[in-house]
């Protein structure tokens, strides 16, 4: 088995999700680690990963995903997120 | 562009930093600007101070560097008297007490809850005896490890003592050598154990042989660039360079110049010369050494020792650690305690150094496996010494699973770790000496417990590594660890394999009974180490071999640690924190 890719530790955005993954002609949950992350110097970007845990998969090789947001795009998400964060509370799901 | 520490860095580095400690301590915590706290915080480190973590504000880490962790019983019984004197916080760990010093991977001495405005008493006591905290941390030569009974061990090929002591006086406090991109580990081992761990080090000497002009040279062979940190652990690589003892200085000096020089700043992730050697490959190294670096022609490497390696090897045939009775080479015996994690209360500490000093001893050792070595025990005294009542506690002849632990800080102190180490550690220690049948044959096994991927218990060369992770269990969050199998170092150095990720922690226990379980049934015969065993399977087969189970093992720690203020405290939450406190202990008024 291989080693995580992402390092985890206090810093870690989320270190404990319900993750899956879907393909064609499969489907597995497994544990997952979500990171958001900034350059320490002059941050021209933000970039959101996102591990599933290997030993949990079959169907894909061990790997990490990564996406690099715009800070406006970052905005966009976390304005996305926050309206749908709303949602659940309000119909008393959170 | 340099990065913000290196901006710090160019602004206030290395010995200057002395007179800056001083005058907050005189002034204060108060006084430490709160918006230059983080510029501070990564300067303090060059003299051995770390902030410890969220909930624990104003209160430090001192760590106390002691090359190859030599000391004398006086030196030992300072440290004891410092921890009882000044390492005491709010609350008592219910392990350990009030008071307590850590010997830690690197031979060095952790002290917590220290105050910035004791610091200049604290400098006085430990510089009164001859020992420092310059360079324990930060971008500089940091601890020089090795094995702390050069000169004494009768299995040797050289003394390198003399050598290091030299190193320690050359590159301690020397400018040209204070601000470097980060970290510089250097390791020098002289015996045919392989105690020095060179392999996971940014320098490491060799012993090694070469016959120059129809001389065999006793000397080193050079690997440069092995760490384990960042999820990117290396093995030293061999520059094929063979250096003789007279020249160790140069060649060191060169190296650490071309790390200066060329390693990068402006990435500090990028910035240990691991991957400098992985940029340049060994050859350069080489190449760029000669050319700039040093003013005499470098021998290519000799014939080194690494066969006899055994030193956390995970051999069948050897322990892999200095516990127990040793002879020495001038007829008397060095003896091994085990100090479970590495931790050991102030008043065992100074009854050590006491006990020691009556039987005559000159020097006290602390190991890479976080163990002490009392040296220099006459054949006569030493059934008398072995029945000392200290050595009940930190055993010369441990159980198994009592000798083999090693943990980092943990989430106690720590801002990086998401688990409790040590105290979980020293419970999963008892509950398997209890509970779990030891293997024929087994004398050591390694458990490595680290509570992040930052490595700080070199977890990927234990036969078990455990890594803090969390997972869900009846519905909550729970601490939980990833487990590697299998590493080690020795002649044929491995990092372990990992092969299950997020066993609960009250799980972690039944997990190794199960694995010792099948390790017994299905090994070849005791002569197969567990290392060998594992190397000799699959992925899938090892990842088979057994699985978590909750036991009689109970576990106090098993909730979100990280987010208590202090774990062991009655009332955990943040908000129960009475730091940041004054030089008295006392709170100080809050802003808000």
């Amino acid at each position: 088995m291989a080693d995580r890719v992402m390092k985890v530790n206090a810093f870690t955005t989320f270190d404990l999700l319900d993750g899956s993954v879907e393909g064609h002609g499969f489907e597995e949950n497994a544990f997952a680690t979500l990171n958001v992350r900034t350059a320490r110097e002059d941050p021209e970007a933000v970039t959101l990963e996102l591990e599933l845990d290997n030993t949990a998969l079959e169907s894909v090789p061990p790997h990490a995903d990564r996406v690099t947001l715009t800070a406006d795009e970052a905005e966009r998400l976390a304005s996305e997120l926050q309206a749908a964060a709303d949602r659940v509370v309000e119909e008393g799901n959170a | 562009m340099p990065t913000k520490v290196e901006r710090w860095k160019d602004e206030t580095y290395g010995m200057e930093i002395r007179d800056h400690l001083l005058r907050f301590a005189e002034e204060g915590w108060d006084a430490i600007p709160e918006d230059e706290h983080d510029a501070w915080f990564e300067r303090f480190k060059w003299w051995g101070l770390y902030h410890q973590r969220k909930g624990q504000e104003s209160y430090f880490m001192m760590r106390i560097g002691t090359p190859m962790g030599r000391m004398t019983p006086e030196q030992l019984r300072t440290i004891g008297e410092v921890a009882a004197e000044y390492a005491t916080g709010p609350v008592e760990n219910p392990e350990f007490g009030d008071a307590y010093a850590d010997f830690t991977t690197r031979q060095s001495i952790q002290l917590h809850w220290i105050k910035v405005e004791d610091i200049p008493d604290i400098w006085d006591d430990l510089e009164s005896v001859g020992l420092s905290t310059i360079q324990a941390c930060g971008d500089s030569w940091r601890n020089i490890v090795g094995s702390p009974v050069a000169g004494r061990d009768a299995d040797e090929l050289i003394d390198v003592w003399p050598i290091v002591q030299d190193l320690h006086e050359q590159f301690k406090g020397n400018d040209l050598y204070a601000n470097l991109p980060r970290k510089w580990k250097v390791a020098m081992t002289g015996d045919r154990r392989g105690s020095g761990q060179g392999d996971i080090n940014d320098l490491a000497f060799e012993p090694a042989v070469k016959e120059i002009e129809g001389e065999e040279v006793a000397g080193f062979n050079v690997n440069v660039g092995g760490g384990l940190a960042r999820k990117e652990p290396r093995f030293a690589r061999d520059i094929d360079v063979f250096c003789r003892p007279e020249n160790a200085a140069d060649v060191a000096a060169g190296l650490s110049a071309l790390f200066r020089d060329y390693g990068d700043r402006e990435d500090r992730f990028n910035a240990r010369i691991k991957f400098l050697v992985d940029e340049w490959g060994p050859e350069k190294v080489r190449s760029v050494l000669q050319e700039e670096y040093v003013d005499y022609e470098l021998p290519t490497a000799g014939e080194g020792l690494r066969d006899e390696y055994d030193y956390n090897a995970g051999r069948a045939d050897a322990a892999g650690d200095y516990i127990g009775v040793h002879d020495q080479s001038d007829g008397q015996n060095f003896v091994g305690l085990s100090v479970l994690v590495g931790r050991m209360g102030a008043d065992d500490v100074i009854e050590l150094a006491d006990l020691a000093e009556s039987y005559g001893s000159e020097m006290i050792g602390l190991t890479q496996r976080q163990n002490v070595i009392v040296g220099d025990i006459a054949d006569e005294d030493l059934d008398e010494f072995l029945a000392e009542d200290l050595l009940a506690e930190h055993s010369p002849d441990p159980h198994p699973f009592m000798r083999g632990s090693i943990a980092c800080t943990g989430t106690e102190y720590c801002s990086l770790s998401i688990v409790e180490t040590k105290n979980r550690m020293v419970r999963y220690g008892r509950w398997l000496r209890d509970n779990v049948p030891v293997p024929e044959g087994v004398e050591d096994f390694h458990i490595h417990l680290s509570g992040c991927t930052a490595s700080c218990a070199q977890p990927q060369i234990a036969d078990i590594s455990l890594r803090g992770m969390k997972t869900r269990k009846d519905g909550d969050a729970v601490e939980a660890f990833d487990v590697g199998l299998g590493g080690g170092l020795g002649e044929n150095p491995q990092f372990a394999d990992w092969v299950k990720m997020r066993v609960p922690a009250d799980e972690v226990p039944g997990y190794i009974a199960n694995l010792l379980e099948t390790y017994e049934t299905e090994r070849s015969g005791p002569a197969e180490s567990f290392r060998d065993f594992v190397a000799e399977r699959d992925e899938d087969e090892l990842a088979a071999l057994a699985d978590g189970e909750e036991t009689s093992y109970e576990d106090p720690y098993l909730g979100n640690t990280k987010m208590t203020w202090y774990p062991y405290a009655e009332d955990t939450s943040m908000d129960a924190s009475p730091a940041p406190t004054d030089g008295q202990g006392e709170p100080l008024p809050s802003d808000d």
